[in-house]
């Protein structure tokens, strides 16, 4: 399943919504909330980080992975949560209408 | 997992931002196929396949993705860099601004020297660029040309080659050339403007091309057409200028078309002239045809009235230009040669336009104050540097822990040098309000009229109303006070940034002493330096003001309290010759029954003012002589009581009276000039002369002598000057001269309405008191003198602030020196003469620099100064015992300040 256009900023947001991750750790964590249902594009993840980065929603500082790699570590700006908080409750009020009209039986 | 950002970045720094934006990308990018190929691994891929597959997904290749998102990553460094550059910057003027506050005199004092210095720098040079420098407001001003006559010196007459011409002259040379384009005849005049309320209104005359020439198009309405020029008595048509149209007529957009009365003549008006055009004097509101004239006015060979302009055809250079017109002179003259053939012949030259705009001796004052005010702004700038510099010396504690604490040397460089900086700022705001309120004065202080009346107007387009505080003038302004800041504060930041730490922070004394004595050495420098371009300046002034004074001792040969004069010139043919007696007596008649007045007469030209007639006088006792060799001799109609009114001396014989009329024996009264040039050891009285003018020319008798009157500028010498009676000689312009025994200007007002109630159709102008035409008659040296003794002041108080500053500094550093002398026995008036020896050394020195380069500038003055050398003696002692006056006085505080010392206090302290 693709994700619809515009739904991955608040997914990804989301994600950085618990604890700071870097690239492949917001894939794996969007892939295990989905169930597997959802498969992640991977270029489109980056431009998703960049272009939020720059609009200052999240913010990037490089650490230190369990593997003793280094990674660019992804968190949440201030910013970010209120654009989260925002968007997520419009795309929920917006899957219930589709779903309530989607549902509707013709009478 | 939590690094702080200054941290991971040290990691960066040394990477160019691209290079390092691309390596963190692709670092960033790798890791995440990696983990992805570990992924499709760990569900069975083989490792080729799942690496394949983690490209494709990321879209090609890691190098792909990357470049798709480098541009946004490199613009996202540069914001980084931006705002880390400028918490800097915040914090470094956070830092410089309490670093003034805290001291508010050092600071109130270095930006009013700024302000002040770079100030009246940006006036100044307004003024230079609006009189001299800016392009004149037309179009292609280069091209064109200012043609003029030339006359060869004659044995009574200094020659010209600046003369006007005639129309018939200048339809010669018109049709003769073929260097210019255009060409175009212009005469500054006034007109009675007669519909309504009548009014006196400055115009031109000009010849149907002359806005054409300059590149005008009028604004609303045409211009005249060029056959205009064909015939004379043309129509009566008119072109008014837009603040007239704006002003007479609201701006009424019927009036194109319409008519207006010109000396009883109704004109049409065809057009209106763009806002900003006044003519070439920059006053004119009418321009009305030459060829309105009668045939007979225009084809007057002699009548020398007309200025020619010309533009030159693209490609003639200027010598071309001046060559071709100088081709013509022969021919002008021998087309209208006059009867005897003994003159030597007349010539023409050209110049460019740009060049007659202003008078060369106002150019040359304009020059000296420029000089002089670059003078004050190098004083203060070496002030500032002074100020700096015993700021630093002040400061190398602070700045010695400052560097032992483990700030950088380039990190503290870069805080003091914004310190400065900021300083330069604060100086040069305020050196804009300075500016701007001197570039205001300048323009309404316009002395165009005063120097009109000295001879010394170029174009009125150039003028001093001209003058605005423009676009080169504020950056000049910001370039000069950024440079002094960056300079003057870069010296003294790299000075004190390179101390001997420990000796530093141990105290004032030992080896540290030595670095405090380079600084007190190069202040002294600095010191006698800003003495010596005082001493300049204050000698320039010196001698202005001398010469100013001499030239308001000048006794003008008439006595100008309470008296109010006024213009009035009736149209000719409106009172008949023969009437215009009659006119005369009641008109006296009347003014001299108001209240308050004392005295009333009438000349035909004011004193002082230049333009006066003149003709020739002949002696026919003496044998006949070619009218062109005979003698100049100024000639002048007044009313008899003239001399009486304004006592003007009777040295010999009468004056005429009353009953000198037309139908008596001419007489006339000369000058005590013209009795001494004509008549050297004879007695003039009963002589008989012929005067060429007033129908003199058929004889007359000299009856008196009186005392010269200047009629000229104030600093010309008098000249021969014949009087004749207005009721011998009538004429239609006149001039009253009211004396009052009270404040004259109060009746202006009962006089115009007397008049008025006489003639009612036509103007009275150019109202204004005697006195005030004797002070315009020296306006020029007064503005040189006042503005050159102002900046005088102002070098003098830098140069003194800075005496008194290097004093108090070194008293400080000296403190424990002098506790020590004191203790061993000094007395306290040795210390005190001890110190003040020093101060006086420095100014003796910088006196002494400063006289001999005053000596060398001052001989620019020359031209400018009446009657008075530059090497004036009393200017140059005057001007040192006012400098040691004021150098003693800045010397003595900080020395009794240096007596006063308790050796006890002093030694305990450090």
């Amino acid at each position: 399943m693709t994700l619809l256009k515009g739904t991955l900023d608040v997914l990804v947001l989301k994600a950085l919504s618990w604890t700071p991750l870097h690239g492949f750790e917001i894939t794996c964590w969007l892939e295990e909330r989905s169930g597997g249902n959802l498969s992640v594009d991977d270029a489109a993840l980056f431009q998703a980080l960049h272009r939020m980065e720059e609009r200052g929603l999240i913010t990037a500082e490089w650490g230190v992975t369990a593997n003793n790699r280094r990674a660019r570590y992804y968190s949440l700006t201030s910013r970010g949560r209120a654009h989260l908080k925002a968007e997520a409750a419009a795309l929920t009020q917006y899957a219930r209408v589709v779903t309530t009209i989607l549902a509707a039986r013709t009478s | 997992m939590e690094i702080r950002s200054g941290i991971t970045r040290l990691f960066r720094l040394p990477l160019h931002k691209s290079d390092l934006a691309r390596q963190e990308m692709d670092e960033e990018l790798a890791l995440y196929v990696e983990e992805r190929t570990a992924q499709f691994v760990s569900q069975g891929m083989s490792q080729s396949d799942a690496r394949a597959e983690a490209l494709r997904r990321l879209g090609g290749s890691i190098e792909d993705t990357r470049k798709r998102l480098q541009h946004s990553a490199a613009r996202r460094e540069d914001h980084m860099q931006f705002r880390e550059w400028w918490s800097d910057l915040r914090q470094d003027l956070r830092y410089a601004a309490r670093g003034l506050a805290s001291k508010p005199g050092f600071t109130a004092v270095a930006v009013l020297t700024l302000a002040i210095g770079i100030g009246a720098n940006t006036a100044i040079f307004s003024a230079v660029n609006a009189l001299l420098l800016r392009p004149l407001p037309f179009r292609a001003p280069d091209q064109l040309m200012s043609i003029t006559m030339i006359s060869p010196a004659e044995t009574d007459r200094p020659g010209s080659d600046n003369l006007p011409w005639s129309w018939p002259k200048y339809k010669v040379f018109q049709e003769g050339q073929n260097a210019f384009q255009d060409l175009a005849l212009y005469s500054d005049d006034d007109f009675n403007v007669t519909d309504g309320d009548p009014e006196r209104v400055n115009g031109a005359s000009v010849s149907g091309n002359f806005l054409h020439t300059l590149g005008i198009v009028p604004e609303r309405g045409r211009d005249f057409s060029p056959d205009i020029d064909a015939h004379a008595n043309a129509a009566r048509e008119v072109i008014l200028s837009d603040a007239f149209w704006k002003r007479r007529y609201n701006a009424a957009p019927g009036m194109i078309g319409g008519k207006i009365e010109i000396a009883g003549e109704p004109h049409q008006v065809i057009g209106i002239a763009p806002a900003d055009f006044r003519g070439l004097s920059g006053h004119a509101d009418l321009f009305v045809p030459i060829t309105t004239s009668s045939e007979e006015d225009l084809s007057q060979a002699w009548s020398l009235t007309y200025s020619l302009i010309g533009r030159r055809k693209p490609g003639v250079t200027v010598a071309q230009g001046k060559a071709a017109a100088e081709l013509m002179g022969p021919r002008v003259y021998e087309a209208y040669r006059s009867g005897n053939g003994n003159t030597r012949p007349w010539g023409s030259t050209a110049r460019p336009l740009d060049a007659t705009r202003t008078a060369p001796l106002l150019r040359q004052s304009l020059l000296v104050l420029f000089g002089a005010v670059g003078f004050v702004l190098l004083i203060a700038c070496v002030n500032l540097a002074n100020l700096l510099l015993g700021r630093a010396a002040a400061r190398r504690r602070e700045i010695a822990i400052r560097l032992a604490i483990g700030a950088g040397r380039g990190r503290l460089i870069r805080l003091l040098l914004t310190e400065s900086l900021l300083l330069a700022i604060l100086g040069g705001a305020a050196s804009v309000l300075v500016a701007w309120y001197g570039t205001h004065l300048l323009s309404v202080l316009n002395p165009d009229t005063a120097l009109r009346a000295q001879r010394l107007d170029g174009l009125g387009v150039a003028g001093f109303s001209t003058i605005r505080l423009d676009n080169v003038a504020l950056a000049f302004t910001f370039g000069v006070s950024m440079l002094t800041g960056m300079l003057f504060g870069l010296v003294p930041a790299l000075q004190a940034t390179r101390p001997q730490l420990t000796e530093t922070l141990r105290g004032g004394g030992g080896p540290a002493r030595h670095s405090h004595l380079n600084a007190i050495s190069s202040r002294r420098v600095l010191i006698v330096a800003e003495v010596a371009l005082a001493v300049v300046l204050l000698a320039g002034s010196g001698l202005l003001i001398r010469s100013l004074t001499r030239l308001l001792k000048v006794n003008p040969g008439f006595s100008a309290d309470n008296t109010l004069t006024l213009r009035l010139t009736l149209p000719p043919g409106e009172v008949s010759r023969d009437s215009l007696p009659v006119f005369y007596y009641d008109l006296l008649d009347r003014i001299g029954g108001l209240p308050g007045v004392t005295g009333v007469a009438m000349a035909d030209c004011p004193p002082l003012s230049g333009g006066c007639n003149g003709t020739v006088i002949t002696f026919p006792d003496r044998g006949t002589v070619a009218l062109n060799m005979a003698p100049d001799i100024g000639i002048h109609t007044t009313s008899p009581n003239w001399f009486t009114t304004l006592n003007v001396p009777l040295l010999r014989g009468r004056l005429y009276t009353d009953t000198d009329r037309l139908d008596q024996p001419r007489v006339l009264v000369i000058s005590e000039s013209a009795a001494r040039t004509f008549w050297p050891n004879e007695d003039p009285i009963g002589k008989r002369v012929a005067v060429y003018q007033g129908g003199f020319d058929a004889g007359a008798t000299v009856i008196g002598v009186v005392g010269d009157v200047r009629f000229n500028t104030i600093d010309s010498i008098p000249v021969a000057d014949a009087y004749a009676s207005y009721y011998q000689a009538p004429r239609s312009r006149l001039m009253l001269f009211i004396r009052t025994n009270g404040n004259p200007s109060l009746l202006a007002g009962p006089v115009r309405q007397a008049i008025h109630e006489l003639v009612p159709a036509y103007p009275v102008y150019d109202i204004q008191t005697l006195s005030a035409r004797v002070a315009a008659a020296s306006a020029h040296a007064r503005f040189s003198a006042v503005l050159m003794g102002l900046f005088a002041a102002v070098a003098l108080a830098l140069a003194i602030v800075g005496i008194y500053g290097v004093m108090v500094f070194a008293v400080l550093q000296r403190t424990r020196e002098i506790g020590i002398r004191l203790a061993l026995g000094a007395g306290r008036g040795k210390v005190l003469r001890m110190v003040m020896t020093e101060g006086m050394t420095l100014a003796a020195l910088g006196a002494f620099f400063g006289i001999i380069a005053a000596l060398a500038l001052t001989r620019v003055l020359s031209a400018i100064l009446y009657d008075i050398t530059p090497s004036d003696p009393a200017t140059y002692i005057g001007l040192t015992g006012l400098l040691g006056a004021t150098a003693l006085a800045a010397a003595y505080l900080p020395a009794r300040r240096a007596a006063r010392v308790d050796p006890v206090v002093a030694l305990k302290s450090e």
